[in-house]
């Protein structure tokens, strides 16, 4: 027993300063938050995927008290976030429709390659030399920096050479969209819309010859586009997703398979 | 213990070998165990690596540096109260430690923003790491003078370093090569692997 | 959280969260004191003392904690629990105090009793917390102790399994044929095999965990993935 009262006077009184150091630190060095954007960060995902556009949640937050966007920027927030937030700032949320990353082109293993390429496996390297390792420089080369740059273990390259999208991880945050150096990838709602599924600017014979699913650039999906959503840039087909109905009549006459409704 | 009491800066005993032993022999994460947490959990990404082994060197050293005198002058028993209090070492080397992290997590705060938004996050997670409180906890055992003790504490935050910072460098190039046999766990695996043969070779080396 | 069961949060801290191989904290004293079956039993007991201190304390003052200082508030309460083991086996168990060293004070920082009162103590009643440590302290004594086993087992071919007991009146870890009834168990359980003393050392810790890590992970993918199929995912 005779422990106990220096004991507790050596704590006290070491934590007393400690404490007194502290508060006096948080008010020397004090940086004036929001408390509301600190309320905020608290209640969002914290994944800083960069899926809103900002560069992390702490940012996004911000720009949402400021009003200078709707919360329901962040993909990754379920619906109860949602609610939360919506408490917190007063205002009626619903999440946005879920969007997912889709390939804009079909070649893969349909596509011949231009060389065997030993090398470091990653789809920059690939494409440095002689105009991509794979025949058409301007598809999928499939070695997998999409499914490297995927903080969500989303994304993963199918046995067809082309990246799968694993639904129930994706948080459409466009981290592999970004990260494709052949821009071949885009994002896209999950259902619906109808997409030229190649982005071959090469002439039409060439693209016969190398792949099998190629446009060719004809113009047949042109002429028959009853909205006239359609045109071509450079031997490839683009739909306007602006005027297009949807209505799929592109898809019927497209002879080589190259158009897809999703 | 009387010799101990002073606080020589320059100490008495040869401090060399204490400093290699720190940072090689008994090095904190692959011999001695401490801070493993976030050596499997940071050691992805090299520049999350470095920012951590500065800030963890950092810490290391303040605190032989604040809490070898408290040990000595408040609670051993040649201490002004004249008790013998060391039953409170763990409480009050861990107030201080996370005071001090505290303190420094303020001070980054208000001068560098940048420096706060890239290493702030890991300061709370050093006040936890078991490397800071083990090397605090060591100087005691070993009974170091103070010179001594910040030696070893500037040592075993050297040591620390160099092994988050060489694992870092073949980690973020293990991730480049993915090793295509089961469902892309395997790399992790590895990396374990690799460490257990690190360690392993280390061993061979500096013949325990 | 009033619809689970004291028993299913137990199991839940063995399999679902068990500390070591699916949460993947608490690493240090893992591969630490895992070098034979003994000083993982004589470590998970330790464990449990300040786990089930921890959570009952943190969880009776869960409402006067304020937000702000509640990580220095539960390592105060964590390192009070901490000290008293610390004290009670230099006292009674001094060959464990001295197998474990400074792994005793060092179980203020770990990962998991910290982990479990911010996430679960802070923010449930006494009952479902002491389910929680109980169950987390049994996955965590299981992980420990298979791992002391197979380093044991493979470094020197043989195994010492041992309980905690007084005989003769000095508390110690004895093995478990001094417990009445049990003495046909052998002291030493010896195996055929040449003993590898590389996993006694540090690399045959990481080599053990890292193989153990491996197989629950293929086995929890497996079960994951045929969770997802029946839910109707295309895979």
């Amino acid at each position: 027993m005779t422990l106990m009262l220096p004991a507790v006077a050596v704590l006290g009184a070491l934590g007393l300063a400690m404490a007194a150091m502290l508060v006096w630190a948080s008010k020397v060095f004090y940086v004036p938050t929001d408390p509301i954007v600190d309320a905020l960060i608290e209640l969002m995902p914290g994944a800083n995927c960069g899926a809103c556009g900002y560069p992390g949640c702490a940012d996004a937050a911000e720009h949402i008290v400021a009003g200078d966007v709707t919360p329901d920027v962040c993909t990754s927030c379920d619906a109860e976030t949602f609610e939360l937030i919506g408490e917190l700032l007063g205002m009626e949320i619903s999440a946005a429709e879920p969007t997912y990353p889709i390939t804009l082109c079909q070649g893969g293993t349909n596509c011949k390659d231009r060389y065997d390429y030993i090398g470091a496996d990653t789809c920059r390297a690939a494409i440095l030399l002689a105009g991509t390792k794979k025949a058409c420089s301007y598809g999928c080369i499939g070695l997998g920096d999409c499914v490297r740059a995927c903080m969500f273990d989303a994304i993963e390259i199918a046995d067809n050479g082309l990246p799968k999208i694993k639904k129930y991880n994706c948080k459409g945050c466009g981290a592999c969209v970004r990260e494709c150096p052949q821009q071949v990838l885009t994002i896209a709602k999950e259902h619906g819309p109808v997409y030229v599924v190649c982005s071959s600017h090469d002439k039409g014979k060439y693209v016969k010859e190398i792949c099998e699913f190629g446009c060719i650039g004809c113009g047949i999906c042109k002429k028959n586009c009853p909205e006239g959503a359609i045109k071509l840039v450079k031997a490839v087909a683009v739909i306007d997703q602006e005027k297009c109905t949807q209505c799929g009549t592109c898809i019927g006459v497209c002879p080589r398979n190259a158009i897809v409704k999703l | 213990m009387t010799d101990a009491l002073i606080p020589a800066l320059m100490p008495t005993e040869n401090i060399f070998p204490i400093f290699v032993e720190a940072m090689f022999t008994k090095n904190f994460l692959l011999v001695m165990f401490l801070g493993l947490c976030s050596y499997v959990g940071l050691t992805t990404n090299s520049d999350t690596s470095k920012g951590m082994s500065m800030a963890v060197t950092f810490v290391m050293t303040m605190s032989a540096i604040l809490t070898w005198p408290i040990y000595y002058y408040l609670l051993s028993d040649a201490s002004f109260l004249g008790n013998d209090l060391t039953f409170l070492k763990t409480i009050c080397f861990i107030l201080v430690i996370a005071a001090f992290v505290q303190l420094v997590e303020f001070i980054i705060r208000k001068f560098s923003p940048p420096l706060y938004r890239s290493l702030g996050i890991y300061l709370p997670l050093i006040s936890t790491n078991c490397a800071v409180l083990g090397v605090v906890l060591l100087n005691i055992q070993e009974g170091y003078t103070y010179g001594a003790s910040i030696l070893y504490a500037f040592g075993a935050g050297l040591g620390y370093s160099w092994v988050m910072l060489a694992t870092a460098a073949v980690r973020e190039k293990l991730i480049m090569r993915d090793v295509q046999l089961f469902s892309g766990f395997i790399g992790a695996f590895f990396a374990a692997m690799m460490a257990a043969l690190i360690v392993a070779s280390y061993f061979a080396v500096v013949k325990l | 959280m009033a619809n689970k069961s004291f028993v299913g949060e137990i199991i839940r801290g063995i399999i679902k969260d068990n500390p070591v191989f699916v949460l993947v904290l608490g690493l240090c004293p893992t591969l630490a004191v895992s070098t034979s079956f003994a000083n993982a039993l004589g470590m998970a007991l330790a464990f449990t003392f300040v786990m089930l201190g921890s959570n009952i304390f943190v969880s009776l003052l869960r409402k006067q904690i304020p937000a702000d200082v509640r990580i220095p508030i539960f390592i105060l309460i964590i390192c009070t629990f901490v000290t008293m083991i610390d004290m009670m086996l230099e006292a009674f168990l001094p060959p464990m105090y001295d197998a474990l060293g400074i792994f005793v004070p060092l179980i203020v920082v770990n990962c998991i009793v910290i982990g479990r009162a911010e996430a679960y103590a802070n923010r449930n009643p006494v009952l479902p917390s002491i389910a929680d440590g109980i169950g987390i302290s049994i996955g965590f004594a299981a992980a420990l102790m298979l791992i002391g086993s197979i380093r044991e087992i493979l470094g020197t071919g043989g195994l010492k399994l041992v309980m905690l007991n007084v005989v003769d009146g000095v508390p110690g870890f004895y093995p478990l044929s001094a417990i009445p009834g049990l003495s046909f168990i052998p002291e030493v359980i010896k195996f055929p095999i040449e003993p590898a003393v590389v996993m006694i050392t540090p690399p045959g810790a990481f080599l053990t965990i890292a193989t153990l890590m491996l197989l629950f992970k293929i086995m929890g993918d497996r079960k994951r993935v045929k969770q997802l199929i029946k839910e109707g995912y295309e895979l």
